[in-house]
C-alpha cells in the first residue's frame, strides 16, 4: 500500500472504530442508568465512580474527541483552501477539543481522589 | 439524498459546538448535591427542553446517516436508486426514533 493511501486510511478507520465504540457506550450507559424515576445525585455519583464505569466513560471521551476531530478536520479541508487559514482554524479546533478532554479528565480523576 | 449527507455534516458540527456546554453541565452534576440540582433546573427550562429535543434529533440523524455511509463504504446501496432509498430509510428511522423518545419521555 502506498504511503499516501495509508495516510488517508488511518483517520478513516479511526473514525469508524470510534463511532462503533460511541454507539456501544451510549447503549451501555442507557441500559445501566435506566430507571423509571429520575436519577438522584447519589445514584449518579455511584454509577460514575464505579471504576469500570469511570474507565468506560474515559474511553468514550477519547473516542468522541477522535471522532469529532476527524469530522471537523474533514469539514475544514473541504471548505477552506488557504493553507494559513487552515492551520489557524485547525489549531483552534484542536485546542477546543483538547481543552474539553482535559476538563472531563479532571472531573473523572480529581473527584475520585477526593 | 444529498440533503441527508449535508444534514449529517451539519449535525456533526452542531454536536461539536454544543460539546463544551454539555461538559459544563456534566461538571455541575458531579460537584455537589446543590450544583447537581442547579444542572437539573437548567435542563428543565423550556428553552433547554427544546434544545434537548433538537440535540437528540441531531444525534439520531447523525447516527442513522452515519450507518448509511458505512454501508456505502461496504459497497452496499451505491447505485443511485438504492442510495435514494437508503436516504429515505434514514429519515424514517430518525422520525421513528424521535417519536419513540417522545413516548418514553412523556411516560
Amino acid at each position: 500500500m502506498s504511503f499516501y493511501v495509508s495516510q488517508g486510511l488511518k483517520p478513516w478507520v479511526i473514525q469508524r472504530v470510534s463511532a462503533v465504540y460511541i454507539v456501544l457506550f451510549i447503549l451501555y450507559a442507557l441500559v445501566s442508568l435506566y430507571s423509571s424515576e429520575t436519577i438522584a445525585y447519589a445514584t449518579w455519583i455511584n454509577w460514575l465512580y464505579t471504576p469500570f464505569n469511570t474507565v468506560v466513560v474515559g474511553i468514550f471521551l477519547i473516542a468522541l474527541l477522535l471522532h469529532a476531530w476527524i469530522g471537523m478536520r474533514d469539514v475544514v479541508l473541504d471548505y477552506i483552501n488557504n493553507s494559513v487559514k487552515r492551520i489557524l482554524i485547525l489549531s483552534i479546533l484542536i485546542s477546543v477539543l483538547l481543552g474539553c478532554g482535559l476538563w472531563v479528565f479532571k472531573i473523572l480523576l480529581l473527584s475520585v481522589a477526593s | 439524498m444529498g440533503i441527508v449527507s449535508f444534514v449529517h455534516r451539519i449535525t456533526g458540527v452542531l454536536l461539536f459546538l454544543v460539546f463544551p456546554f454539555i461538559i459544563y453541565l456534566f461538571s455541575l452534576s458531579v460537584e455537589s448535591q446543590e450544583s447537581f440540582n442547579s444542572a437539573r433546573q437548567i435542563l428543565n427550562q423550556p428553552l433547554a427542553l427544546l434544545a434537548q429535543i433538537i440535540l437528540l434529533w441531531a444525534i439520531a440523524h447523525h447516527f442513522f446517516a452515519g450507518i448509511r455511509f458505512l454501508l456505502i463504504d461496504a459497497e452496499i446501496g451505491v447505485e443511485k436508486s438504492r442510495a435514494r432509498l437508503s436516504a429515505w430509510l434514514v429519515i424514517i428511522a430518525e422520525v421513528f426514533t424521535l417519536l419513540a423518545i417522545a413516548c418514553v419521555v412523556s411516560l
